[in-house]
């Protein structure tokens, strides 16, 4: 467990997916990287990006702070402020609500992420686990 | 808002009703509007089958300027599957092409001595005779009604065989499978020999600020298509959220009785998008797109499915083949009939065969076992006929139920059968249905929404665990309150667009300077005048009340084990209300706190509660 945002909380949250019984069988069936976008606001000072491929119930990849151009096709783009961010990872913003309202802006199949709710609501537990402390 | 344009079938006479503007500022337009204006007409003793029976089509303020989701009307009266306020709302293009035409209403009364369709051109009224589209389905009397006038351009309303018939459940169609399909209207239209209604006009809709409004309209759309929910009913359609209702429980299978429904996948509306979807439909001026148009392996092009008909077509009768969903739902469509109902008493139906209650003597031999969709596509044709067991199918769940000794059985609230968002997996749906002016609707408030995240904290609408209970109850009457400001407008629930942006059009096209709460406030005299309306009508507390079958918990599935306790969620809901906890009625400070004075004094001196017995 480590500070989010981080290069060792995203090491940790790559590990944690990988060792998570549940998540394996629930994701069993996800296709799709994500990338995120991290607007600055509050204790970020500037933007942030962070990226994990996420296949079959495990983490493929991670990469802090890749450029955008790395990965030019990502299943999904996923681009929120920091507080919003923060706010879904520690339990005070439900992800639906957020993606809903517009504080989590969704780029990619939104067939296919409804279709998997399940997934992105427990990939946000995971997430949540592994974070210990927020900047 | 321009003339309602009164007509009366049985003597020909026509005349044009101005409305007050105190009632334009008071109701805005729309259900809301409607109610107002037929508040006198609406009594207990009105049979809505009788000549004297209203039926208002209405446009909003809003209707057709390409607003946000803006191209829709509403038709009210009284409805005869529930003997109560009726309305419902209709996309597709007819309410635009009225207000072009000069009107931004009609009000029907009487009864046509033989078969007629109007035909209302630049804001002349011709009435024809239907002898050639009587017993046509929905998709070919508009093209033989348009061949007749000579008019391509028109748009025409019209019922099918099964509102000519009396089905207490038929709808009224435009364009291409656009229904108003909830309490029965159609089946009114079909009682006054009214077949459809073509309307032409040129005429420019004309707003109070155009520039402002141009400018707001434009930003509101810009912003309305980029937003997630937008891209997913355009995307995957409103069946795109299959998966997550039936992971939370929400998506009643097996008529109520199954929480869960494995075969999802087969069912979804991302499933459609990759396997039969050809393309997308909008309404007038809409950027969302979310109808769809299929192709199935006859192929012919055709209206797909949407979420109400796939889950009372699929999961509901345990029938996971889209295709053939999807063909259910255009018979029913045809005959004009909602599919809500229809699949909800065709359920109650096989449910009773299943408890032996109904049996082969009864059905005319037809096996009405789970996911027979060859018996289902049989009693569809029965029930727009009214022939064998379709005549007792064709007046409603509670009727059929009652037939059989099982009225208890019935899925449905008032006489309006329950639409496919179980309140055991969304407990805020309770009491949507519970206190719906209309019987178990699920748009006079898709608190299911809310429950999904769809929170609104500018006007007050909050978000609640999916399984609270009287805590939310204030929030659902507030939800209640804003969709009630959208049947007014008359604007889609499915635009997820800023209340503050709503109030600024509204101000610009109609020249008032409203504050967010006075729209609400808008929103909440409307559902209270539709509650006393409802009270004249010999609605009480005892009305507001679910069906036996949402009140048993599943066994499995997301919402395993939970049941709302509705009798705490409708205290609390009468207390965030104002209404009195004995009757239910709205109380006389509240109604005069709403600026309803005549109301108080008519609810107070003719249907107080010794006289309505509540």
């Amino acid at each position: 467990m480590a500070i989010f945002p981080s290069k060792e909380w995203l090491n940790g949250l790559e590990e944690k997916i990988n060792s998570d019984e549940r998540y394996a069988e629930v994701a069993k069936n996800w296709e799709g990287d994500l990338f995120f976008h991290i607007e600055s606001e509050g204790n970020l000072k500037e933007d942030l990006t962070f990226y994990l491929d996420l296949w079959h119930g495990k983490c493929r990849k991670v990469e802090f702070k890749p450029d955008a151009s790395a990965y030019p096709k990502p299943a999904f783009t996923l681009t929120a402020s920091y507080n919003n961010i923060t706010a879904i990872l520690t339990g005070k913003l439900n992800p639906m609500t957020a993606m809903m309202t517009m504080k989590l802006k969704v780029s990619g199949s939104m067939g296919y992420m409804m279709r998997n709710v399940p997934t992105v609501l427990d990939f946000v537990r995971v997430a949540g686990e592994a974070t210990e402390e927020i900047l | 808002m321009q003339p309602i344009l009164r007509i009366n079938l049985t003597t020909g006479t026509t005349e044009e009703f101005i409305i007050p503007k105190e009632w334009e500022r008071d109701f805005l337009g729309g259900a809301s509007l409607g109610a107002r204006i037929l508040y006198p007409f609406l009594t207990k003793e009105l049979d809505p089958f009788s000549p004297e029976s209203p039926l208002l089509f209405l446009n909003g303020p809003l209707s057709g300027t390409s607003g946000p989701t803006t191209g829709r009307f509403v038709i009210c009266g009284k409805s005869p599957a529930t003997n109560l306020w009726a309305e419902s709302n209709i996309g597709g293009f007819w309410g635009p092409e009225l207000r072009k035409a000069g009107y931004d209403g009609l009000w029907i009364t009487g009864k046509s001595p033989s078969p007629v369709f109007l035909w209302i051109e630049e804001g002349r009224l011709e009435v024809r005779n239907a002898a050639s589209v009587w017993g046509k389905d929905v998709y070919e009397t508009q093209e033989i009604v348009k061949e007749e006038i000579g008019v391509k351009r028109a748009r025409v309303a019209v019922i099918g065989e099964a509102g000519e018939r009396g089905v207490l459940y038929s709808s009224i169609c435009c364009d291409n499978g656009r229904m108003a399909g909830r309490t029965g209207l159609g089946a009114v239209m079909g009682s006054k020999n009214l077949k459809a209604i073509a309307v032409y006009g040129t005429k420019k809709i004309i707003v109070a600020h155009e520039e402002r409004y141009a400018a707001l309209r434009s930003e509101s759309n810009r912003t309305l298509k980029q937003s997630n929910e937008t891209r997913y009913f355009h995307d995957v359609g409103t069946a795109g959220m299959a998966n997550f209702f039936e992971y939370m429980g929400s998506m009643p299978s097996k008529y109520y009785h199954q929480g869960a429904f494995p075969n999802v996948d087969n069912i979804s509306g991302a499933k459609m998008a990759e396997s039969i979807l050809v393309g997308f439909y909008a309404c007038q001026g809409c950027v969302i797109a979310c109808g769809r148009v299929v192709k199935l392996d006859d192929g012919a092009k055709r209206k797909g499915p949407e979420w109400e008909t796939i889950a009372g077509f699929g999961p509901n009768l345990l029938i996971d083949d889209l295709a053939e969903i999807t063909r259910l739902g255009e018979l029913c469509d045809r005959y004009g009939m909602d599919t809500i109902s229809a699949a909800n008493t065709i359920g109650l139906a096989v449910h009773l065969f299943e408890l032996g209650k109904l049996t082969k003597q009864d059905t005319g031999g037809l096996e009405l076992t789970w996911g027979n969709f060859m018996a289902v596509r049989q009693l569809i044709h029965m029930i727009a006929r009214r022939e064998g067991i379709g005549e007792l199918l064709s007046r409603g769940s509670r009727q059929f139920g009652a037939a059989f000794d099982a009225e208890d059985e019935a899925v449905q609230v008032n006489g309006l059968e329950v639409a496919y968002h179980d309140p055991r997996g969304v407990s805020g749906m309770a009491l949507s249905y519970a206190t719906s002016p209309r019987g178990a609707c699920h748009n006079q408030s898709d608190y299911f929404m809310v429950e999904l995240g769809h929170i609104e904290e500018r006007i007050g609408i909050t978000y609640f665990d999916r399984h609270a209970q009287a805590e939310k109850a204030a929030n659902v009457a507030r939800h209640q309150d804003w969709r009630t400001v959208s049947n007014a407008l008359v604007m889609c629930i499915f635009a997820t667009i800023d209340p503050n942006e709503q109030v600024n059009l509204i101000n610009a096209a109609c020249d008032y300077e409203w504050t967010l709460e006075d729209m609400m406030r808008s929103g909440e005299r409307a559902w209270n005048l539709k509650r006393a309306i409802n009270n004249r009508m010999g609605l009480t507390r005892a009305n507001d009340k679910l069906p036996k079958a949402l009140l048993a918990p599943y066994q499995e599935g997301g919402s395993a084990g939970f049941v709302p306790d509705l009798k705490s969620m409708l205290s609390a809901y009468y207390e965030s209300r104002g209404w009195d906890l004995e009757t239910g009625k709205p109380s006389k400070n509240k109604l005069l706190e709403l600026g309803l004075l005549d109301i108080a004094s008519d609810l107070a001196v003719n249907y107080s509660s010794s006289k309505t017995g509540s």
